[in-house]
């Protein structure tokens, strides 16, 4: 039945929120008595701690506690990311700092006071007197011989290194014709959500405990906490309330989040923790410091014959919890081959450790940053041959009609529409007109106007086989669903996800009404509370629709099965016989003869005069796991507009057409918005933001008057299309759209601007394109052709 | 000990009293004195619009503002721009255009979009996008909040008529 899914149905969540009732982190009760953390953070990249003086700060009327890193040591053990991947070096962090630190913003101490207020005067009080050292901060400088050293077990600071090659790879890249080479530079971003994260520890009677936090994963949250610090799992419980927004940022586990934990055992009161916007900017986990050294081989009619990558991702100061330090890196060599039919392929992946702030998994990972490399060089294969880039890559996609496919690295494109999506926003944006209307030297009305594509693939839904290929060993790829029909023939369902602004209430709500045959209004779906929802994974890497949405329909599904046995029961039918319709069972053919939901659930409780088939045990309740395969490809074509300001070097996007193939769509209000939301993330990565490190490791720009966001004002309007190709290999046809607005948006944004300056011969190989970098661009060009 | 003030403040309508030091901020106190938790902090340096709240009918971030300074104040917070049970017709247009996602913009928003509709009842697309540039959302990429407000303000104008 297909009753709800696929409607844009309005969400259930937005009341509360628009009435500010919504409970966020620094939202939830305090209870009598909680006490108030604050971390002092180390002012050096590099530095070693010679001395904690406390004592200052202890003094202060309202502080409990002033802790150095020995201390909390004595609390929570130190950390270490669970890689096991060829080439990967181990390496773990005390959660507070001890003898040195590695990045500026790194815990050195902790005060713990009565008052937040207080707590802000006692780390002003803290004195730490420290050795300064010299820091490696450049990524290539990094791995020189002389540079200093990161970490003891990491020689050389190459903390990953993974090679890969095709057979025959040489032969085939040294046949074609052709070949270009260039050197892609992608500034360092990160998710930046509006919220900043926090969390509230409350002791419970019997030494459990109760710890709020905003994250996207409670599950792995909590067996890291536990393990960590010593408590045991069961007496953990970890609850979710709304998260302001996530991204990846908060799909991480963090050191204060253990600190917090620790602290509320130890002095066995409530201790909370609310971070501030500048702990936001300099601690949570950045991405996409990225080089892409890409060459590709070619014959006359653009097609791919080779292609050659050396990836280097910038570490930063240690692995983190619970992805490591390397998932940007293999993402980066592994995805970079997109919807392309690339058949022959040699990588070299790098990761180097560096005295800057650590780096995880921002939506969409590497794929912003991989395919800025491949979309750019299928760019540069136009120019060279004079085809159109459109027309390069319909010729170098892999057709429908060859789906399944397996590429390069063994992943399977099951269903897909590589070809159809691009054509459909050419015809969106009007891509042939504005071709035929652009001058050579792309000067039109005093401005440089150039259209830029990017066509990907996105992965999705990952199972525990994607992470064991990528190294990570602990990491499950499974949700669970537990379904269960209340005595009233309501639904109560429950999944091991955490959402941040998805709109899970509703779709998930929309999923298993459809799976059981009920109404949408009778469905209710709880999620973000360990001691409530079975195991699972969490929210990130776009897989909620795929996974939790898996594992809703199997536990329904089961469910269903057992209501049928028992109407089949009561009507005195064969099973077979049963079907449902419109939240009542009947004998097939026979309408009349039939049973409501609701007389069918108080059976199954023994709450009235009917008896259970023979065998059936009593409740009307199921749980099932859904481990999605190897991966879901979802893909999309993204075309952007851009003119480009010759005086002052602005870009403005003038029309910005995304076509999107994420399978069958739950609900197409909410994937809009997924993609509307990406898509800015996108603009501002591709024209905006970076984080500045300077030589000695400070961030130039740890507010946000100065890491630069979008406003209403950057983003153009979108104009949106779906193509639905329903997956093949996993439970519901559907596949994830979480990343794929922001992987699609930097690119093409960064060819319509190497469209635009293509006239002046001027190669866009990085990012972000501020106005000052463009201006300056173009004016050495008009003062060389000038002089 | 930092010596505590006695302020008073006319919010949503109601006279309500404090006793704060002369550091704390009038988001903090909206939140933690007066439990108004719908005003929220997400850079507390002026930058995002999170906190935006209607200060003497103006809209101004209680991050940037000492309690004490705005002593007497009226103050609308987002609690206070509703009647009761109904969403007002702003609300409302912002749950229609899914101009919400996480929701942790929307209080300092609605604010926003009060004042704005109330001084510019019939804008085009380019005044709402301006309007809303102090206004930080990480989610939505604007397009569902600029549609919201579209609508807003012709159910505004319509219902004025
Ligand atoms: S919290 Fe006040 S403007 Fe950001
Ligand atoms: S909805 Fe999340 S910041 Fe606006």
């Amino acid at each position: 039945m297909n009753e709800f899914v696929g409607r844009a149905l309005l969400r259930r969540e937005d009341a509360h929120l628009l009435r500010g009732e919504a409970r966020f982190i620094d939202d939830v009760p305090e209870p009598d008595g909680t006490l108030h953390l604050g971390f002092v953070l180390s002012p050096h990249a590099h530095a070693r701690i010679l001395e904690v003086d406390t004592a200052a700060a202890a003094a202060l009327p309202g502080i409990q506690a002033v802790l150095t890193g020995a201390d909390i040591a004595a609390h929570v053990q130190p950390i270490v990311a669970e890689v096991e991947i060829e080439g990967y070096r181990r390496h773990g962090r005390d959660v507070v700092a001890r003898d040195l630190v590695r990045f500026v913003g790194e815990a050195v101490a902790v005060v713990v006071a009565e008052d937040p207020y207080v707590a802000q005067d006692a780390i002003e009080l803290v004195e730490v007197s420290y050795e300064p050292l010299a820091a490696s901060i450049d990524m290539e400088a990094t791995t020189a011989a002389d540079a200093p050293r990161v970490h003891e077990a990491v020689p050389g600071n190459l903390v990953f290194e993974g090679r890969f090659a095709t057979e025959g790879f040489d032969e085939a890249f040294a046949a074609a014709p052709h070949v270009l080479k260039e050197r892609f530079k992608s500034g360092r971003v990160g998710g930046v959500p509006l919220e900043p994260r926090g969390c509230l520890a409350v002791p419970e009677p019997g030494g459990a405990l109760t710890f709020y936090t905003s994250t996207q994963i409670p599950h792995m949250l909590r067996t890291a906490v536990a393990k960590y610090i010593g408590c045991p799992e069961s007496r953990l419980r970890v609850v979710v309330p709304e998260v302001g927004g996530g991204f990846g940022t908060k799909a991480q586990i963090y050191p204060e989040e253990f600190v917090t934990a620790a602290l509320a055992r130890h002095f066995r009161r409530p201790v909370k923790w609310i971070q501030d916007r500048r702990e936001e900017l300099i601690t949570d986990i950045h991405s996409r410091d990225h080089i892409y050294e890409v060459e590709v081989a070619f014959d006359g009619e653009g097609l791919v014959q080779a292609l050659r990558s050396r990836v280097r991702t910038n570490a930063g100061a240690y692995s983190t919890l619970p992805f490591g330090c390397t998932l940007e890196t293999t993402g980066g060599a592994r995805m970079i081959v997109g919807p392309y039919r690339i058949t022959n392929y040699a990588y070299v992946a790098q990761a180097v450790v560096t005295h800057t702030g650590p780096v995880g998994a921002y939506r969409g990972v590497a794929q912003p940053s991989c395919y800025m490399a491949i979309e750019g060089m299928m760019d540069r294969i136009a120019r060279h041959l004079d085809i159109d880039p459109a027309e390069v890559r319909l010729r170098n996609m892999v057709p429908t009609a060859e789906l399944p496919w397996t590429n390069v690295v063994g992943v399977r494109y099951d269903t897909g529409s590589y070809q159809e999506s691009l054509r459909a926003a050419m015809e969106a944006i009007d891509y042939e007109g504005f071709r035929a209307g652009q001058p050579a030297d792309r000067l039109v009305d005093g401005k440089y106007r150039g259209i830029g594509i990017c066509s990907f693939t996105e992965v999705s839904g990952t199972g525990a086989p994607g992470w064991r290929a990528r190294g990570l060993v602990r990491l499950p790829g499974f949700d669970t669903g537990l379904v269960r029909v209340e005595p009233s023939g309501e639904v109560t369902a429950f999944v091991s996800h955490a959402h941040a602004g998805q709109g899970h209430y509703t779709t998930f709500a929309q999923v298993v009404a459809d799976a059981l045959g009920v109404d949408f209004a009778d469905v209710t779906i709880i999620e973000g509370d360990t001691a409530a929802v079975p195991y699972g994974t969490g929210t990130f890497a776009s897989r909620s629709a795929v996974t939790g949405g898996g594992a809703l329909i199997r536990a329904a599904t089961k469910v269903r099965d057992k209501m049928r046995r028992i109407a089949a029961h009561i009507l005195e039918a064969a099973v077979e016989d049963v079907v449902f319709e419109a939240g009542r069972a009947h004998v097939a053919g026979v309408e009349g003869h039939g049973v409501d939901m609701r007389r069918i659930a108080e059976t199954a409780y023994a709450m009235n005069e009917l008896t259970l088939p023979e065998g059936e045990d009593f409740g009307l309740e199921e749980t099932d796991f859904y481990d999605p395969p190897l991966v879901t490809m979802a893909n999309a074509s993204h075309i952007a507009r851009v003119a480009v300001d010759a005086e002052d070097g602005r870009v403005e996007i003038e029309a910005y057409a995304v076509v999107h193939d994420c399978g069958r769509l739950i609900n197409p209000m909410i994937v809009d918005g997924q993609i509307h939301g990406g898509v800015a993330q996108g603009i501002g990565e591709a024209l905006m933001e970076e984080f500045v490190y300077d030589d000695e490791g400070q961030i130039q720009n740890a507010t946000l008057l100065d890491y630069l966001l979008p406003t209403a004002e950057d983003i153009p309007d979108i104009t949106l299309g779906h193509i639905e190709s329903p997956t093949i290999d996993a439970v519901g046809g559907f596949k994830g759209v979480g990343e794929g607005g922001v992987i699609g948006a930097v690119p093409a944004v960064l060819n319509a601007v190497g469209d635009a300056l293509s006239g002046l011969g001027i190669e866009i190989a990085t990012k972000p394109l501020r106005p000052s970098l463009l201006a300056g661009e173009i004016r050495k060009v008009r003062d060389g052709s000038a002089s | 000990m930092i010596e505590k003030l006695d302020i008073t403040l006319i919010v949503n309508g109601r006279e309500r009293h404090a006793r704060v030091e002369p550091r704390r901020l009038l988001a903090d106190v909206l939140r933690h004195e007066l439990g108004l938790k719908g005003t929220h902090i997400g850079c507390e340096h002026g930058v995002c619009g999170a906190c935006t709240v209607l200060l003497d009918g103006r809209s101004a971030r209680s991050c940037l503002h000492f309690a004490v300074a705005v002593d007497g104040a009226e103050i609308t917070t987002v609690e206070g721009l509703g009647g009761g049970d109904e969403l007002t017709p702003i609300q409302q247009a912002f749950h229609r255009n899914h101009a919400l996602q996480c929701g942790y913009c929307t209080p300092g928003m609605l604010v926003t979009v009060q004042e704005f509709l109330a001084r510019e009842p019939d804008p085009d697309d380019a005044a709402i996008r301006r309007a809303l540039s102090n206004n930080i959302c990480r989610c939505t990429g604007y397009a569902n909040i600029v549609a919201a407000v579209r609508e807003a303000a012709r159910a505004l104008r319509e219902a004025g008529t």
